[in-house]
């Protein structure tokens, strides 16, 4: 595959309208409304602690991407109550089209003590085209399981073939950094399937190969029909050093299938991007929470760059 | 009839030095094995971890302790796992030659103090030693359940299983921590690893809106299903007025509970160890007799004591 690189499409700290927070955008998703791309993304506050809260806001693109049409009017779903699994982010925000409404699935935070976090994937359900959400309820749909014991989230849903799949991340286990002693997790990719976007089924084990070693950490998959198959992009890194070595952070990954079963991994597809990627550019140490969506015939992946996407989001759109 | 057990006394073991709490009992033919969850003395910040172990009675005399067992039947979880901090409260039962246990698992939280899941391990020698079945909890949260699932007991009627266990709804914010809000609920299986949850509270609150239950207890005596609990006030509970109380339920299909405290036929004792409090029942049937576990003061801090069932249910 051949991409052409737009650069930045926005800047939280640019834009007026997100005046009150403290920057990042993270993971755009997008959800298509009217001939817009209405893209949600992660934006963040500090609490009275000092430490971050992801919100989940959108901005509007006309079709191309080449122009910001509008924004979000308030943030479009509030945090979870004291003590559940969204109290303190929600991070990535997935929307999906059922029927007349849209559901979005959320991936929740909450602070654990002995480990930084843990997460679940929640739903939340639109009535007005993506402007505001209602939770199912103050759960998780989708929480740890026996062999998926902590950090389900990042859930992408899409309606194929008469059935709801799902493709998430799962921890593995937490190991404790060999100088520093901070755990941190290994996390993989895997699928689940369903009759109604609500009750899921979990096909049990990891889809891609591992091209890191063992604790190679799989994180935000996203998927696409196009060109006659499924194609997936996520992001992945090394379990330690990852915030500040370039070399051992996040980039992005590809496969693709056919029978959206078996995946067929092949990074070099989407690593063309960035041949020309320059020291200083915005997207240079790191690429990450990527997004696949065709617009107007035409492809785009959308992503974060360095520092999480602190800055904001970018996309680059296949050149045909 | 009297106290069983005291931890206090217990020498030798560092998982046990405080509290002996949530009953359960596996019979055998010549002893009776009581699984109890205990805590190791609290660390610099004041905080406990729970280790479940046993105790074996003897069969013919049930305030003669046999053994105590050496060492927990499970270590904690891994790091970051959700039962890190503790194993309590635990539920057994045979299944297939081995001992399947289910436990609540603990983990510590930053803005609540802890969160529960279910738990499930195995034992291929007779509950001396238990492995868990994964890493992760066999029951977690959900839509309507969103925190605190403890308390499981186990059963097994009509060629179904049953889990009864607590599920927390909300946390409530009082002067010195959050205190949470759970009551009694159960799910079924066919295979005790696969649960249906039915997401209904099944024990109407007698004290207040935000009444908390625990230790659904259920047994069937030939005609109906009784349920023995425990319950208490959800803010300042840690005295004799608005602390822990036994009640008690029957049902004729183990969905619709009719509750009838009175019928309980046991409150606070005159002894030291029981006068302010009694929680955490589990009945049991021995030999012809029907008999109760159940916890005293402060849940447990002081060991647990036997009642006998005198009367028709």
């Amino acid at each position: 595959m051949k991409w052409k690189r737009l650069g930045l499409l926005f800047e939280p700290k640019k834009a007026k309208h997100f005046a009150g927070y403290e920057g990042f955008a993270q993971s755009p998703q997008v959800l298509q409304v009217d001939g817009l791309n209405r893209t949600y993304f992660s934006i963040r506050t500090k609490d009275v602690q000092g430490l971050f809260r992801s919100h989940v806001s959108y901005v509007d693109f006309d079709g191309s991407f080449s122009r910001v049409v509008g924004y979000a009017g308030k943030e479009v779903i509030s945090l979870g109550e004291l003590g559940t699994f969204d109290e303190h982010g929600i991070f990535p925000f997935s929307p999906c089209r059922v029927g007349d409404t849209v559901f979005a699935y959320t991936c929740g935070w909450s602070r654990r003590v002995s480990v930084s976090v843990e997460t679940a994937t929640g739903l939340a359900i639109s009535h007005d085209q993506g402007e505001s959400f209602e939770r199912l309820g103050n759960g998780p749909i989708m929480a740890n399981a026996l062999h998926e014991p902590f950090l389900v989230g990042d859930s992408f849903v899409r309606h194929y073939s008469g059935n709801f799949h799902m493709w998430y991340i799962f921890g593995q286990r937490w190991i404790s950094h060999p100088h520093t002693k901070v755990p941190e997790r290994v996390y993989k990719i895997a699928y689940a399937k369903s009759k109604d976007g609500i009750q899921w089924t979990r096909l049990g084990q990891t889809i891609l190969n591992d091209r890191l070693g063992v604790n190679e950490c799989q994180a935000l998959p996203s998927v696409v029909f196009w060109d006659d198959q499924y194609h997936m992009v996520f992001c992945y890194r090394d379990v330690f050093d990852f915030r500040t070595t370039r070399d051992k952070s996040y980039r992005l990954g590809y496969a693709s299938s056919r029978d959206l079963l078996t995946w067929h991994r092949d990074d070099s597809q989407v690593e063309s991007a960035f041949d020309d990627c320059q020291p200083g550019d915005w997207d240079y140490n790191m690429k990450c929470y990527p997004h696949f969506c065709v617009s107007g015939e035409r492809l785009y992946l959308l992503y974060n760059g360095n520092d999480f996407g602190r800055q904001g989001f970018g996309a680059a759109m296949l050149d045909v | 009839m009297g106290r069983v057990f005291n931890p206090t006394e217990v020498t030798g073991r560092p998982w046990l030095k405080e509290f002996a709490q949530a009953p359960c009992t596996l019979i055998f033919d010549d002893f009776v094995r009581v699984y109890f969850s205990s805590r190791p003395h609290a660390d610099t910040n004041g905080q406990y971890v729970s280790y479940t172990g046993y105790l074996d009675l003897d069969r013919s005399n049930l305030f003669r302790i046999i053994r105590i067992a050496d060492e927990p039947i499970l270590p904690l979880g891994d790091l970051g796992m959700f039962d890190e901090f503790g194993v309590y409260p635990t539920s057994v039962m045979r299944c297939n030659g081995r001992v399947r246990a289910y436990y609540g698992g603990w983990t510590r939280c930053s803005s609540v103090p802890f969160n529960v899941a279910i738990g499930c391990a195995e034992s291929r020698d007779e509950g001396k030693t238990f492995a868990r079945l994964g890493p992760g909890p066999i029951m977690s949260y959900s839509v309507q359940e969103p925190f605190i699932l403890s308390g499981p007991k186990v059963r097994f009627f009509n060629g179904k299983w049953y889990l009864f266990y607590i599920a927390g709804s909300k946390w409530l914010v009082s002067e010195d921590r959050p205190e949470p809000v759970y009551r009694i609920r159960y799910a079924t299986s066919d295979d005790g690893l696969n649960w249906t949850k039915v997401n209904l509270d099944i024990i109407k609150p007698a004290l207040e809106a935000n009444e908390c239950q625990a230790s659904p207890d259920v047994f069937f005596d030939g005609s109906r299903y009784h349920m023995f609990f425990c319950y208490r006030y959800s803010l300042n509970y840690r005295n004799k007025e608005r602390g822990y109380r036994i009640g008690y339920a029957f049902s004729h299909d183990l969905v619709n509970w009719q509750r009838n405290d009175s019928m309980a036929g046991i409150g606070v004792g005159p002894d030291e160890w029981d006068s302010e409090m009694v929680s955490y029942p589990h009945v049991f049937e021995l030999d012809g007799a029907t008999y109760m576990l159940y916890l005293g003061n402060q849940v447990g801090r002081f060991g647990f004591g036997l009642a006998h069932l005198d009367s028709a249910l």
